[in-house]
């Protein structure tokens, strides 16, 4: 355990004072906020443009029209209804409606355009309907009331069960935050970990480290510094982002916390840390350098974007079949689960397959990772192929 | 007789189907200097691994004494290694690094300090402690190297290729020092290609290949057991005479009036020369003994010494 503690205490201060990872842990959060805020700058950006209608109004339609128009609409008159073309094109207008007195009865309006756009089309169109089917009614012979109880449509109003609580915005929001720190957690610390891995053998200090301390202690002590790496690095980005979030977006952030299952959230971000973690390090102790990663090691690192490919459909289904198989999957279930569990309540022993799946898996993959390092650690001048590792797997050591 | 302090007792090690060390044994006594030798690829740094816990054997011992008490697991803390596959962390500092290598070995960190601060003195690299080891020349990063092997005083040192890439003073440094070590009581292993200075540092030989023993024991004696004289001789009247002489085991012509003679592997210098009849017509005679570079490559490809 000593031997872990040096490893791991060594990782950290190694990483920690490298100008790589202080830059990282600085632009990281201009970078996050740059693509939570881009959105909305290009929402704004992408104002829809000012959109002008001459309107030839015969039935008295243009009150209606502007009534509930929106800000880029304007309805305009006409001076000269003779001159209406020569006036569209010198306003640069988008075109021209004809609304004559006898539209009540053909229902028929005219549209010109100066230029191709259908902006304010569906508003116009909307608008003179409703106008329509309300002047159509009161002037035919039914009756006024009756119609409008045969058309209401249907109120839908929510209740639950005594002991049924539906989940809170805070808890969905918690649970969406808590995944996406896991998931930068474990992609950031695990592609450390396993360049980590890499460095030791393109240093070529695995052979002096090894004979003072065991493989096991070196790859535990590795996944150990990079998990306290990882961890500093989202407590920094925290504590931007809690204070941004209570200011800016007035989210109460401690009400939130204490409704939100912390432990469960904790096992299953740990649960996948270690996991990713195990499989990364062994992956690291293959390669000659990141370069040279074949096609498996590929697939390895990718593994982990594999539960965003189930969001979608654990969301609009969260109790559906690919849920539920997605939320027990070991090197899924950790995202899904917590998404799934903060939409509905989950299935004790849902969660405890999924748990204990977790569990073992990350385990077996340790193991699996040990025996990997021990031999990939101390090869060189080549990546392994996928045979080879099979290989080593097979190889006893004590 | 001295303390055995290092006994390598029928190892074995394969990997997977592949035999790389078969039934190797060997000792080495507290203050020696022996010598690992072997062609590429013959078992050395396997047999290295295992003395040092990086793998373990398949069978056999490795058994370690000191003070009178014998051990089957390596002491990590007491071994000190200078691969020959090394390197430093590149963007680490030179004493960082000496420190976090010390630590492993369980040195406190004050005496880690003061041992790598007048080790780098001795070496004149006292104003790198704080640089980077890429900016280091190769030199100096295997001076820092050396220096990680030895900083926790270790009682068994295996060194690896130790000289290759050095210039001749800093070779005479490392030599002067590994003597030093040897001295103090340590066991030294020392893995080389370059047989001059094996021939110069070590007291005992353990040659490997095909991962089994080929040869192992004092230089002396292997040098009397395979080194058979070579005699260069100027004879205008030819060597006719000297063919038949029960010493000779054979010759070659290099020129029309110059030989090179191999006497037998247990034949006696002066049972040669009292062989010589007095009307050889000798002009010139030279006796050579084989160096341990022309040992190895004879028994490592099977050919006679030319």
């Amino acid at each position: 355990m000593r031997d872990i503690w040096k490893v791991a205490r060594w990782e950290f201060m190694r990483n920690v004072t490298n100008k790589q990872f202080i830059i990282g842990l600085l632009i990281t959060p201009i970078i996050m906020v740059a693509f939570a805020g881009l959105p909305a700058l290009l929402e704004r950006w992408n104002q829809p443009a000012q959109v002008t209608y001459y309107v030839l109004d015969e039935a008295g339609v243009l009150p209606v029209l502007r009534e509930g128009a929106p800000d880029n609409l304007t309805f305009a008159v006409p001076t000269d209804p003779a001159e209406i073309e020569q006036e569209v094109r010198d306003a640069d207008a988008a075109g021209y409606l004809v609304v004559r007195s006898d539209f009540v009865e053909t229902g028929t309006v005219d549209l010109v355009l100066n230029e191709m756009s259908s902006e304010g089309r569906s508003y116009i169109q909307a608008v003179l309907t409703q106008y329509l089917q309300q002047h159509r009614m009161q002037h035919s012979d039914l009756d006024w009331e009756a119609l409008q109880y045969v058309t209401a449509p249907t109120k839908i109003r929510v209740g639950t069960l005594p002991h049924v609580e539906l989940p809170v915005g805070e808890e969905i929001a918690v649970s969406t935050v808590f995944v996406l720190l896991v998931f930068i957690l474990v992609f950031s610390s695990g592609t450390m970990l396993m360049q980590s891995a890499l460095q030791e053998k393109r240093d070529r200090m695995a052979e002096v480290v090894l004979s003072s301390i065991s493989p096991g202690a070196l790859m535990q002590g590795k996944i150990l510094g990079h998990f306290l790496l990882g961890v500093l690095q989202l407590a920094f980005w925290l504590i931007l982002i809690i204070p941004a979030a209570v200011m800016l977006l007035d989210f109460p952030v401690g009400e939130a916390l204490m409704k939100a299952d912390l432990g469960k959230l904790a096992f299953f971000g740990l649960g996948a840390y270690l996991l990713y973690a195990a499989l990364f390090v062994g992956m690291g102790a293959t390669m000659e350098d990141l370069q040279s990663a074949g096609n498996s090691q590929g697939m390895v690192i990718m593994l982990p974007m594999l539960s965003f490919l189930f969001i979608a459909p654990v969301v609009s289904n969260p109790n559906g079949v690919v849920a539920v198989l997605a939320s027990i999957f070991p090197f899924t279930s950790s995202v899904i689960m917590i998404v799934r569990s903060s939409m509905v309540s989950v299935p004790l022993w849902q969660m405890v397959l999924s748990a204990g799946l977790l569990v073992l898996t990350a385990a077996a993959l340790a193991m699996m990772s040990a025996k990997i390092f021990r031999v990939g650690m101390l090869m060189y001048g080549k990546t392994a192929s996928m045979s080879e590792i099979v290989k080593w797997l097979r190889y006893k050591e004590e | 007789m001295e303390a055995r302090a290092l006994v390598v007792d029928a190892v074995n090690k394969s990997f997977g189907d592949k035999h790389v060390v078969k039934n190797v044994s060997f000792q080495a006594q507290a203050g020696e200097i022996l010598g690992i030798l072997g062609p590429n690829g013959a078992g050395k740094t396997t047999t290295i691994r295992m003395i040092m816990g990086i793998t373990a054997p398949d069978s056999g011992n490795i058994i370690f004494e000191m003070n009178g008490t014998q051990t089957r697991t390596v002491p990590k803390d007491l071994v000190g290694y200078l691969p020959e596959e090394r390197g430093l962390y590149k963007e680490a500092r030179v004493m960082q690094i000496l420190l976090f290598l010390a630590s492993l070995k369980n040195v406190p960190r004050h005496l880690a300090k003061q041992r790598a601060a007048r080790w780098l003195a001795k070496f004149e690299l006292e104003e790198y402690a704080n640089a980077k080891v890429e900016q280091l020349s190769k030199g100096m990063a295997q001076k820092v190297q050396f220096i990680a092997a030895v900083l926790h005083e270790p009682k068994f040192i295996v060194l690896d290729e130790p000289f290759s890439g050095l210039d001749p003073v800093s070779q005479d440094l490392f030599k002067e020092e590994i003597r030093q070590l040897a001295a103090s009581g340590a066991v030294v292993l020392l893995s080389s290609h370059q047989m001059n200075i094996v021939e110069e540092l070590c007291d005992r030989i353990f040659l490997i290949d095909h991962g089994r023993e080929v040869v192992s024991g004092r230089l002396a004696d292997i040098k009397e057991r395979y080194g058979n004289y070579r005699v260069y001789v100027d004879a205008p009247l030819g060597v006719d005479s000297l063919m038949r002489l029960p010493t000779v085991a054979g010759w070659e012509q290099v020129s029309e009036e110059r030989w090179i003679i191999f006497l037998r592997d247990d034949a006696r210098l002066e049972e040669f020369f009292h062989q010589i009849p007095l009307d050889a017509g000798l002009r010139e005679l030279r006796v050579i003994r084989p160096s341990l570079h022309d040992i190895f490559v004879k028994i490592a490809t099977g050919r006679e010494i030319a």
